[in-house]
């Protein structure tokens, strides 16, 4: 177990290591620059910022220097954000991000996973129907028409939340729900077939004619094998809340990471593209190894030693 | 991919919609006329999202300025009527009141003698060559620098990166800026300059203090952990008490102002980058004011609840669709005068903009000096004239045209404009005009390089004057002159008229320069824009001006008091 995880975590820094360099290159090469915007700067200004933020330096020097940087735990400095380091945005971004993501992969869970093997258990019943009604409506309604919707009837109709911000629990509802929405609804759908699935397996029939209890059969042997595929996307799941939604944090207008990357993109600030590529690798990457890692405790066959 | 753009624009315009429908709350109902404050003095605005920086001799961009106008006074002002006014100074410089010398190149500015910083120390002449020379500190590539060449020595310095430390020193202290003592400052540059007073009404030559940037750098314009702001003290009516950044701003009154004391006791900057949540938080009573989603104008203004609320003015912004002059088809003058004709502006403004806006076929804005409504009448919308150009050009009925393209950003209304023209290019001149959309930095770097054949394009005056309006754009070589336009006449009359000293034969000047442009039609010159937004019935005493920053009225904030 020790040496699979070492191992991994080796391959975790060339991972990052290629992450960066394609990701360098990508960002250069497409047209358009942090200086180029409608109203022109003079030349002479250009020349003065590319010389401050060190863009005047060949490209491989400059990756050179990032690399280096990034080895010191220094991940450059953001020129469309006043001038602060991207860790220090990362790490102020980080905390609330990480509440609404977590926050809403708890929900996610707490709704999809019940929902998911009542439905199994009770196929083509009621609650079965109910679930893919759920389902359905939560996978294909996006985010931002989700939000402005609970906004319109508990904002602007009710008046019992206010639409946006940061700072208050109740601030906190409208994007969790709209964060948690999705993945509640794959949840629930992922459930509900392995579930399906399961029960359908020789060593359930085997469980069931040894004479064990049916709550036994259920939760020992159905649930526990059942939720392998939902442990499997769970990873990429909590990765992709934790690191934020563009689409969600503007809309709340939540000071997180989430809209870094794209901000980052839109204003060509390579810092800032480079420090969200490289925070969203890493978090996938390592929440990956814990999935593997929850596998050895739910799937009795599979063991790393 | 096409499919999916059309569900999702659906989808906004019906959610938008809802947003609209639904009743907005009753106002107060209680307007009582009287100018008294009554109820609690706080107002919250949105900026609409994060600014870059607030350093005043850094900052570039319209949201900076918004709050900046907030914690500085600089030596001069605008008036609501953009006419100039000063501040810190003690008068405006001109010839006759021996504040510039009579060849125009030396400023003599005397400053009122009770300005003060908020926490009580003077403001100095000092502080105003500190800031000047500061503004030219290679290190700080100050994105306005280039506004402020004609001052002796600021050119020199802020291009003297690559030199030593003590070439630096020498070229800092040969700007031609000097306090000849604390209530008087001098100024010299290479060249008369009769707009240099307009420059020292704008944010990049405010007052700055010298100790607290020797003290915490780069710092001094940030927030600390908590969001505080301890080393941002500036000469105006409010002080920055806050800075949640990407969430708010907070303002509260600067206790030892030395001018007329604001009545506002707290004013918030919110940071909602979504129009459609800023109309929500504006319904809920979050916000005092606040623009509406693009498009929903002509809903808002038949919405009877909503239609009281509305502020709109005129900008000093116009906006254009030019033409490449240097690459065929477009360098064939004809040609661009017939696709002037062949755009119908007010059903641009009608179906396109919300009914907001106005029609132009000139290129100053009204509101300014050199505006001049006779101007390119021979643009006005005409498909006859159109098609009669048309031929001119050598192409009667489209026969032996390329592929005409254009060019644009893909955001906002763009999409929609581009097919519009699309639409009224094909009607009018039987004409098919290819579409390309791109992504805004794509965009702008293939416009500067001047790759584009047709492309949209605005300009928001920096301040009041022609002289910001036609030589950086229609000069030949320009650094803002995307369209390649070069017209030596045009050329010669500008030289002279930045330098003339005579504002009525420098207006003249400008005028006839203006219309040599026009006549070129480098542009269909389209539209210009003016500012929507729903404003609470309870914010009073709100002056909006034509160069108001982000937010509507946040040259003034000063004045507003609020009556519940």
């Amino acid at each position: 177990m020790f040496r699979f995880i070492v191992r991994r975590i080796l391959w975790l820094l060339l991972v990052l290591l290629v992450v960066m360099f394609i990701t360098f290159i990508l960002m250069h090469l497409v047209p358009g620059g942090p200086w180029d915007r409608e109203k022109a700067l003079a030349p002479k200004v250009v020349e003065a910022l590319n010389k401050r933020y060190g863009l005047d330096q060949p490209l491989w020097q400059q990756f050179g220097n990032y690399v280096w940087g990034v080895i010191r735990g220094d991940l450059g400095t953001s020129y469309s954000w006043a001038d602060r380091n991207v860790i220090s945005i990362l790490l102020q971004g980080l905390p609330k991000t990480m509440t609404l993501g977590i926050l809403a992969f708890l929900l996610a869970q707490a709704i999809g996973i019940p929902l998911g093997v009542a439905a199994a258990l009770k196929q083509n019943s009621g609650v079965d129907y109910f679930s893919v009604l759920f389902s359905t409506v939560f996978a294909s309604i996006p985010g931002f028409v989700l939000g402005i919707l609970l906004m319109i009837v508990f904002s602007v109709m009710l008046h019992w939340l206010p639409t946006s911000g940061w700072g208050s629990p109740q601030q906190l509802i409208m994007p969790v729900i709209c964060l948690a929405a999705l993945p509640a609804a794959q949840s629930a759908r992922i459930t509900r077939a392995s579930t399906l699935e399961v029960m359908r397996q020789d060593y359930v029939r085997t469980a069931r004619s040894k004479g064990l209890l049916e709550n036994r059969v259920r939760i020992r042997h159905i649930f526990r094998n059942s939720l392998i595929p939902v442990v499997t996307i769970a990873g990429p799941e909590l990765a992709n809340l934790i690191t934020g939604s563009f689409i969600i944090e503007n809309l709340f207008a939540v000071p997180g990471v989430g809209r870094l990357f794209v901000q980052g993109i839109f204003a060509r600030d390579y810092s800032l593209i480079m420090g969200g590529v490289l925070f969203y690798a890493f978090t996938i990457a390592i929440l990956n190894l814990v999935v593997d890692i929850a596998y050895a405790a739910i799937d009795p066959r599979i063991r790393y030693d | 991919m096409k499919k999916s753009t059309i569900f999702f624009s659906l989808l906004s315009v019906l959610v938008t919609l809802s947003l609209l429908l639904t009743g907005a709350c009753k106002g107060s109902g209680t307007t009582t006329g009287g100018t008294t404050p009554t109820g609690e003095q706080v107002i919250t605005l949105n900026l609409g999202g994060e600014v870059n920086t607030i350093d005043p001799n850094r900052a570039s961009w319209s949201n900076e300025r918004s709050v900046m106008m907030q914690v500085f006074d600089g030596l001069l002002a605008f008036d609501s009527g953009l006419n100039l006014v000063p501040m810190v100074a003690k008068a405006i410089p001109t010839v006759a009141n021996k504040g510039i010398s009579a060849d125009g190149l030396t400023y003599t500015i005397t400053l009122k003698s009770n300005a003060t910083w908020s926490d009580g120390t003077k403001v100095t002449a000092g502080d105003f060559a500190f800031s000047i020379k500061r503004l030219f500190d290679p290190k700080l590539a100050a994105e306005y620098a280039s506004f402020y060449f004609d001052i002796v020595g600021g050119e020199a310095y802020y291009g003297s990166a690559d030199k030593t430390a003590a070439e630096q020193t020498a070229l800092k202290d040969a700007i031609g800026v000097r306090a000849i003592n604390d209530t008087t400052l001098e100024i010299k540059l290479i060249d008369p300059l009769p707009t240099f007073t307009q420059l020292l009404a704008l944010w990049p030559v405010y007052p700055v203090r010298q100790d607290m940037i020797t003290a915490h750098g780069d710092a001094w314009a940030q927030p600390d952990a908590s969001g505080a702001m301890p080393y941002y003290i500036g000469n105006g009516p409010f002080v920055l008490q806050q800075w949640v950044q990407q969430d708010h701003f907070t303002f509260v009154p600067n206790t030892k102002y030395w001018g007329d004391k604001p009545t506002l006791t707290k004013i918030t900057f919110k940071e909602l980058t979504d129009a459609n949540v800023a109309l929500a938080a504006y319904k809920n009573n979050e916000l005092d004011q606040s623009g509406v989603p693009g498009g929903t104008e002509k809903a808002t203004m038949a919405d009877s609840a909503l239609s009281p609320e509305i502020v709109r003015y005129a900008q000093l912004t116009t906006y254009g669709l030019q033409f490449n002059v240097t690459k065929p088809p477009f360098d064939n003058k004809a040609l661009r005068q017939a696709f002037s004709c062949a755009v119908d502006r007010l059903a641009y403004i009608d179906l396109v903009r919300g009914g907001v806006g106005k029609p132009t076929t000139s290129w100053i804005p009204p509101g300014m000096p050199g505006y001049d409504a006779t101007l390119g009448q021979a643009y006005t919308f005409n498909p006859t004239q159109a098609k009669a150009y048309l031929a001119e050009a050598g192409y009667a009925n489209g026969v032996g045209l390329p592929v005409i393209k254009f060019q644009y950003a893909n955001t906002g209304s763009n999409p929609t404009l581009a097919a519009f023209l699309q639409e009224q290019i094909k009607t009018n001149l039987g004409v098919d005009l290819t579409l390309e959309a791109m992504e805004s930095k794509s965009f702008s770097a293939l416009v500067n390089a001047k790759e584009f054949s047709w492309a949209f394009y605005g300009w928001g005056a920096d301040y009041p004057d022609p002289d910001n309006w036609l030589p950086q754009i229609f000069g030949t070589g320009a650094g803002n002159n995307k369209t390649g336009y070069s017209n030596p006449n045009f050329d010669a009359l500008a030289a002279s008229g930045l330098k003339e000293l005579d504002n009525t034969k420098r207006l003249k000047i400008w005028a006839d320069a203006q219309a040599l442009v026009i006549a070129d039609a480098p542009m269909v010159f389209l539209f210009n824009r003016e500012t929507f937004v729903l404003k609470k019935p309870w914010v009073k005493g709100q002056i909006t001006t034509g160069m108001d920053g982000q937010i509507a009225g946040d040259m003034f904030l000063r004045d507003v008091y609020i009556q519940k």
